[in-house]
């Protein structure tokens, strides 16, 4: 069976507290709500969720949107946003989740990659490391967001080429980047080979492009 | 203990009236017990709430059943709301409860769980959530869109298609049978049909041709590039072999001596010049067409599978080129359906990632000749069951992967499936027209994940 491996990395530090991380968790909702009345995200689409702050957890582990159940997401009063830490978990459970073709198993779909903060890596070293092993396992997309005024995008610009940005941190704008990400998915699991990403589909008001 | 109680009282203030030490009492009593039962209250509302209640998702059509533990000491008795419009219901048991049954319904639905503390009316129940979710059926959701009219190469949904070659000495000759459809995923979107087939046959010399292809589903005109493909080969193959009398004659004398090396690179030439010509005539043909456009020759990616076969006194004769995803085979049983022997006619080109394959408009496919020779096989067989060419629409959901292509065990199943599927079977007796219509309906079949247009084409 061919899987669309998302993975999502959320910023959970502490500055995410309160209306962020509740607007970010009523955007996933929608977003996997959304995904179950797509046939055919509903049959190949596996989700992982990891957030990062002081500390980094995959809280949902690699899942098939069917069996999917949103775990509790929890913000520290205040901290560090270990990026670089989240990105080296997240190559981690690529090696260890994603099935390459091989002549005895079937390869999955080449994953995607979203990663949201609100902030600034502050592993910056660790970050800068990480980038080119992140670069080296492939991704039919990488869309990094940044998400609010305190957001800094020149960091996830050395990350991917589709770096977006949200004004605001409201429930009204984070849904909308979901619906834009669900899009995404949607595309996700087409035919690749002859180009080496999709085209991102346009995005709605609310989320910026940033050049 | 009364006495005591009115004995503080008179220390403290004297001689007091009946009535208000009742009022007292009352007053005091029931606000103690108040908070006595708050406290309870809590202690039982977060013994309940951080009870890890796991409801595995359910899906609508589908069997369900699970069993959650539910046993809290002190809470006396339970009942649930929420279940009413699923079709599921509940049972409880000593140790918890049972949800059962077939969902009907899908969505998110909270269901609430109310409880009593053990041997105290609350004159309330105290209540927990819980989302149960249940999953859409995906056949419930797939669109069948029209392809909007006036699109660029526009191709019907579907196609079909029956060579029948009658007998003419009584003995039964070999016919072919090709159908296609627009995968659900296409359909889904309105995106027209990518896939593509050619058949043709010979009256003169009895040589079979056979064209399949996918045209790539990210490239924008990769339905013309599949249709070019096949055109330009089954018209390339049916020139070359009006005047193939050098070519058969090689075949023959290769027969009787299959160690000859000479013999056997003679018929690799002709193959070369037959079956990989009219590839790389192909790839021209797509490039031609993309400059015409003026677009590039990639937005026409698509894979292509081609046969050339022959009966001759002693047997069969098959050649081949591959390049893409999808099957060849060569498939032998014998009269009982057992012993099966399957052949792959090539290599199937796969990636580490589902998706990936190489495509006939890919330079490095034409970049020498030892590119393209190893695309090519040839076999000389006394007799075969089917010669089987297939888009990777339908070769994925049965095969699932390069291991199982080579299991001639997987390809008797396959067989058995197309003649024997419930629904549909397809009907493959000599000069039976009607196969084309059953292998049609025969694509329908259902295959989680699997929604890629479908081609298929036998010759048996």
């Amino acid at each position: 069976m061919r899987r669309l491996p998302v993975y999502i990395l959320i910023d959970t530090s502490g500055s995410m507290q309160g209306e962020p991380i509740e607007a970010v968790k009523v955007g996933l909702a929608d977003m996997v709500a959304a995904l179950r009345q797509d046939p055919y995200a509903l049959e190949t689409v596996c989700i992982s969720i990891i957030t990062y702050d002081n500390e980094v957890k995959q809280i949902l582990p690699l899942t098939p949107l069917e069996d999917l159940q949103l775990p509790e997401i929890t913000t520290p009063e205040s901290g560090a946003t270990n990026t670089g830490a989240a990105l080296k978990m997240l190559c981690d459970k690529y090696d260890s989740e994603v099935n390459r073709g091989s002549s005895e198993q079937k390869g999955d779909w080449m994953p995607l990659l979203f990663v949201m903060t609100d902030g600034k890596p502050s592993d910056i070293m660790d970050y800068k490391n990480i980038v080119p092993v992140v670069k080296s396992h492939a991704f039919t997309n990488i869309v990094a967001c940044a998400a609010g005024p305190k957001a800094k995008t020149e960091h996830l610009k050395q990350l991917t080429d589709n770096v977006v940005s949200l004004d605001t941190m409201d429930s009204k704008t984070f849904r909308k980047f979901f619906q834009w990400v669900s899009l995404q998915v949607i595309g996700g699991g087409k035919s690749i080979g002859t180009t080496s990403s999709i085209e991102l589909p346009k995005p709605p008001a609310e989320v910026n492009i940033v050049i | 203990m009364m006495e005591k109680i009115l004995e503080i009282i008179k220390k403290l203030s004297g001689e007091v009236s009946q009535n208000l030490i009742d009022k007292f009492l009352s007053e005091t009593v029931s606000k103690i017990w108040k908070e006595y039962i708050m406290d309870i209250e809590t202690v039982i509302k977060n013994k309940v709430d951080s009870l890890k209640i796991a409801i595995p998702n359910a899906s609508v059509k589908k069997e369900y059943k699970v069993e959650v533990p539910f046993d809290v000491a002190d809470v006396s008795g339970y009942s649930i709301d929420g279940l009413e419009d699923t079709g599921l219901t509940l049972d409880k048991n000593d140790s918890g409860f049972v949800i059962s049954g077939t969902p009907t319904k899908s969505g998110t639905f909270p269901l609430t769980i109310k409880y009593d503390y053990d041997g105290i009316l609350l004159g309330r129940h105290l209540e927990r959530k819980v989302d149960l979710i249940i999953n859409p059926d995906p056949r419930d959701l797939w669109k069948n869109l029209p392809v909007p009219e006036g699109i660029e190469y526009p191709k019907p949904d579907e196609d079909k298609d029956y060579v029948k070659v009658v007998a003419t000495d009584g003995t039964q000759r070999k016919d072919i049978v090709a159908a296609s459809k627009r995968g659900r995923s296409h359909a889904q979107e309105g995106k027209p049909r990518d896939d593509d087939f050619k058949l043709f046959h010979s009256e003169e010399n009895d040589w079979y041709i056979i064209a399949v292809a996918d045209g790539a589903g990210s490239a924008k005109y990769s339905r013309k590039g599949s249709q070019i493909a096949c055109d330009t080969v089954i018209e390339h193959c049916k020139t070359q072999l009006s005047n193939s009398e050098q070519f058969e004659s090689a075949i023959t004398s290769l027969n009787q001596n299959q160690e000859d090396t000479a013999a056997r690179k003679l018929v690799g030439d002709h193959i070369y010049n037959i079956v990989g010509t009219a590839a790389f005539k192909a790839h021209k043909a797509i490039d031609d067409e993309a400059d015409k456009k003026g677009v590039a020759s990639k937005l026409y990616a698509t894979t292509l599978l081609l046969a050339i076969a022959k009966k001759f006194e002693f047997g069969w004769f098959v050649a081949t080129f591959w390049v893409g995803d999808g099957a060849i085979c060569l498939y032998t049983e014998d009269n009982n359906g057992e012993n099966p022997e399957a052949v792959l006619l090539g290599i199937p080109d796969e990636g580490e990632y589902a998706g990936q394959t190489r495509f006939l408009t890919m330079p490095e496919i034409f970049k020498n000749s030892t590119a393209l020779y190893q695309r090519l096989r040839f076999r000389i067989v006394k007799d075969f069951t089917a010669l089987m060419l297939m888009t990777d629409g339908v070769s994925d959901p049965w095969f699932e992967t390069d291991s199982n292509l080579n299991n001639p065990e997987k390809w008797r199943n396959f067989y058995k499936e197309i003649q024997d599927n419930k629904e549909h079977p397809v009907n493959l007796e000599d000069d039976n027209e009607k196969a084309k219509d059953e292998l049609l309906d025969w694509l329908d079949f259902w295959s989680p994940g699997n929604h890629d247009d479908r081609t298929i084409a036998i010759l048996y």
